[in-house]
């Protein structure tokens, strides 16, 4: 009732565009549970990362690579790859990056307890201090993602934070780095507070000092993030609510920038089990097999979803109808497919010829505070379904809780959303057969399982080759969707929203990085 | 006249409460023919299509059916989900009232009529629940049992019987010093008869008038709680949940998906509560404030 009341004498304060100076305002819409940056990789906490960190590598607005703390790489062999590092980065206590801490770094990341941020080193397995500015980093095998996944880890200084658990990160006691903002303060579920790096590298004719203070802030509730914004309480706030864009679009005191995601949505099923959970016909019997290990009714299921009217009507627009698991800018999209086609009378026609005239029972797992609008697509998902008589039993459950089930393979269909540099990685995430050992099938919930792809995406990792790579790994996609391993639903569009004269580069990646946000 | 009559007659002398009945007849009309009267079964998914989403009160259907009170974001008729979603508001608060009640009740009288460590341990038990908001301990019993309209109605009574039973003793403590009570004890009648055919018809007035306040509460207690997403599923929503379903869209222009269940659940609320007033009033042994 309190959040309903603000809201409401939010919307009625009359707009005064207050003299800021130089402090900005950002309204996040996740919650920060960490500002460890070798802990829990999710995108809430690597989004503050960015803010105080920098990586070896860095991505462009489009996650493509380019030179971060690394001025360059190279693959000396089929094995080793070599770094050199950008002379003269100090971090904010003054000391000087040396090679030192990107290798304590690297080994950091393996010793956090139930730290995440192992599989994307635990494949190396030599690291050669060559001089202060030259690093050298062996694999086993060969193994062509060096420098993509060190893109996910931060460089900490070894002065710092050694000996430095996650409290230390949150104490900001630990949090020393290159990047633009120093750390001022964390207060959980509410705010992190970042002061201006004056000795930052990436400053280019002062440009990146725009902002000499900033606050995030975190506000999860949709109306209440867009509220700060129309009462000038935020200057800058991501993922608009889709329902209001109409309005803000017409506010002429308001700047909104879109971008395709990287984000594919999509649902999983379970074609490995021969019982899956949740599965029944309609009288509430269990069936003879699992209807998702048949092709046709994979594709029929696919068919029975209304992309375009999901895209228009839930999402107004911001959505893209999907036919791969990464999204167009994505390296290794596979432009030749198109979004499934809605035929409704066609998929009644493939469940009839698999044997199920009548349809089934299932159970619809989704999230319901992850994606946009995570809720209302199950339901209207499960809407479709119904017509082509499919009965689902929508089931939402917020991220934390929805999470740990489904890795224990307590979902038959279950929505989930992923974000990928690269074509590659989404398939060896998502559809790859699983093992532990190599990172393959990490969230393989379908249990799909293709020797081909599996084949495709080694080849893929080997290959230092780009253009040999993208070809791979357009070709695993082909087949993976094919398969129907996954259904793919849409890419999400992701929004920003600032008062003018604030421009936002958008970001593929859905990041909302303060540096970035200037004055036009 | 019979008490029933009198009670009836000095109810009736008041409009606000009269105005109150009717208006509670209504709801329960309502409630209990919505499967009829309903122009949608807004729980059958194969009637909802999504390209009715978000149509304003009086908007034509793709399939020409008109929506007197809008649609919601998956095209669900916003007249027939608030009938469904009062049916089930009335359910629930019916339920779990009477159930707080029959459990409080019979606590409370034990408690007052055996005294000793009986006594102590249930008010010690009532007096630590109430200590604690209901909503709170509302909230831990749901993530602990999970979703469902019976989880829902546990959680309430669990919430509510405290009340109660705190009511049915104090009336108790002061019935048991009374010579009809020394009467029933000398006739040597057993302690169920004399607690349930004695001491509860004469403890009975002010808790019928704290179980119709209590029905009121109940199902701002349920909206509250599928307001906050826990309780019932999302593909079954009772007013709360229309309620939170509409909010992401207040700001966008959208206000029917909101407001309408929000006005359903006052009408409900604010006849039972002047229902219960003018009980509480007439059945006030001191009498009737004219």
């Amino acid at each position: 009732m309190r959040r309903l009341l603000r809201l409401l004498v939010a919307g009625s304060i009359p707009w005064a565009l207050a003299a800021h100076g130089a402090e900005l305002r950002v309204g996040l819409a996740a919650d920060v549970t960490s500002m460890d940056p070798h802990f829990l990789a999710i995108a809430p906490n690597i989004n503050i990362a960015w803010h105080v960190f920098d990586a070896l590598t860095h991505v462009d607005e489009d996650t493509r690579l380019i030179p971060g703390l690394a001025l360059s790489w190279r693959a000396v062999d089929a094995t080793t790859w070599e770094f050199k590092l950008r002379p003269g980065v100090r971090f904010h206590d003054g000391s000087e990056l040396t090679a030192e801490d990107v290798v304590f770094s690297i080994e950091r990341t393996l010793k956090v307890p139930n730290g995440q941020y192992g599989i994307f080193t635990r494949r190396i397995v030599g690291k050669e201090v060559v001089d202060a500015h030259t690093l050298r980093l062996k694999t086993a095998t060969p193994y062509a993602m060096v420098p993509y996944d060190l893109n996910s880890v931060f460089i900490v200084s070894k002065k710092a934070a050694a000996r430095s658990g996650p409290e230390d990160f949150d104490s900001g006691k630990a949090m020393v780095g290159t990047g633009p903002f120093r750390f001022v303060r964390f207060a959980r579920g509410d705010r992190v507070e970042l002061a201006r790096n004056d000795a930052y590298w990436g400053a280019q004719g002062g440009k990146s000092a725009a902002w000499e203070k900033v606050t995030l802030r975190i506000v999860p509730t949709d109306p209440a993030r867009l509220a700060g914004l129309l009462s000038g309480e935020l200057d800058a706030i991501e993922q608009v609510p889709t329902a209001d864009l109409p309005r803000i679009r017409r506010d002429a005191r308001l700047n909104t920038v879109q971008k395709v995601s990287w984000r594919t949505i999509f649902f999983y099923l379970d074609q490995h089990r021969d019982r899956a959970p949740g599965l029944a016909d309609k009288a509430g019997r269990p069936l003879a097999q699992n209807p998702f290990r048949d092709l046709r009714v994979r594709r029929a299921l696919s068919k029975a979803i209304n992309r375009a009217a999901i895209a228009g009507r839930l999402m107004d627009g911001a959505a893209i109808p999907a036919s791969n698991l990464v999204s167009p800018p994505v390296f290794g999209y596979a432009p030749d497919l198109a979004p499934e086609t809605y035929d409704p009378e066609e998929a009644k026609r493939l469940l009839a010829e698999a044997g199920y005239p009548d349809g089934f029972a299932m159970t619809l797992s989704a999230t319901n505070n992850r994606y946009v609008n995570d809720e209302q697509i199950a339901q209207a998902v499960a809407q479709m379904f119904a017509r082509v008589g499919v009965r689902a039993r929508v089931e939402t459950l917020p991220l934390n809780a929805y999470l740990p089930k489904g890795r224990k393979g307590e979902f038959a269909f279950a929505m989930f959303g992923w974000g990928s540099f690269s074509a590659d990685l989404a398939l060896r995430a998502l559809v790859a057969t699983p093992d532990p050992d190599k990172g393959f099938g990490a969230f393989n919930w379908s249990g799909y399982s293709n020797r081909q792809v599996d084949a495709l995406l080694e080849r893929a990792f080997a290959s230092v080759d780009e253009k040999r790579r993208e070809a791979l790994a357009r070709d695993a996609m082909r087949l993976a969707m094919r398969d129907h391993a996954v259904i793919a639903l849409h890419h999400q569009v992701a929004t920003w929203a600032m008062r003018k004269p604030l421009a936002y580069a958008p970001r593929t990646d859905e990041f909302t990085l303060a540096h970035q946000i200037r004055e036009k | 006249m019979t008490p029933a009559r009198r009670i009836a007659a000095e109810f009736a002398a008041s409009r606000i409460a009269l105005a109150g009945l009717a208006l509670l007849a209504l709801v329960l009309l309502a409630a209990l023919f919505a499967p009829w009267i309903s122009p949608q079964n807004p729980y059958d998914l194969a009637r909802l299509d999504l390209l009715d989403s978000r149509l304003p009160p009086g908007a034509r259907s793709a399939a020409g059916a008109i929506h007197w009170l809008g649609t919601d974001d998956q095209g669900r008729d916003m007249l027939s989900a608030i009938l469904y979603g009062l049916r089930t508001s009335v359910a629930v608060g019916l339920t779990s009232t009477t159930l707080a009640l029959a459990i409080g009740v019979s606590l409370g009288l034990a408690a007052a009529w055996f005294g000793g460590w009986l006594d102590a341990l249930l008010m010690r038990i009532a007096d630590l629940q109430l200590s604690f908001p209901s909503i709170l301990i509302a909230l831990v019993l749901l993530a602990v049992l999970g979703q469902g309209l019976d989880k829902i109605v546990i959680a309430l009574v669990a919430v509510q019987w405290a009340y109660y039973a705190r009511t049915a003793r104090a009336a108790a403590l002061v019935e048991r010093r009374k010579e009809y009570v020394d009467a029933a004890v000398a006739l040597a009648f057993s302690n169920a008869r004399i607690i349930f055919r004695h001491l509860l018809p004469n403890c009975l007035p002010p808790l019928l008038v704290l179980a119709t306040v209590q029905i009121a509460a109940a199902i701002t207690l349920e909206a509250t709680l599928s307001f906050l997403g826990l309780g019932l599923p999302i593909t079954q929503p009772s007013l709360g949940l229309l309620i939170s379903n509409g909010f992401n869209y207040l700001l966008s222009g959208h206000y029917w998906i909101s407001a309408f269940p929000g006005i359903a659940l006052l009408l409900a609320v604010v006849s039972i509560n002047l229902v219960a007033d003018r009980l509480g009033e007439v059945l006030d042994p001191h009498g009737p404030q004219r």
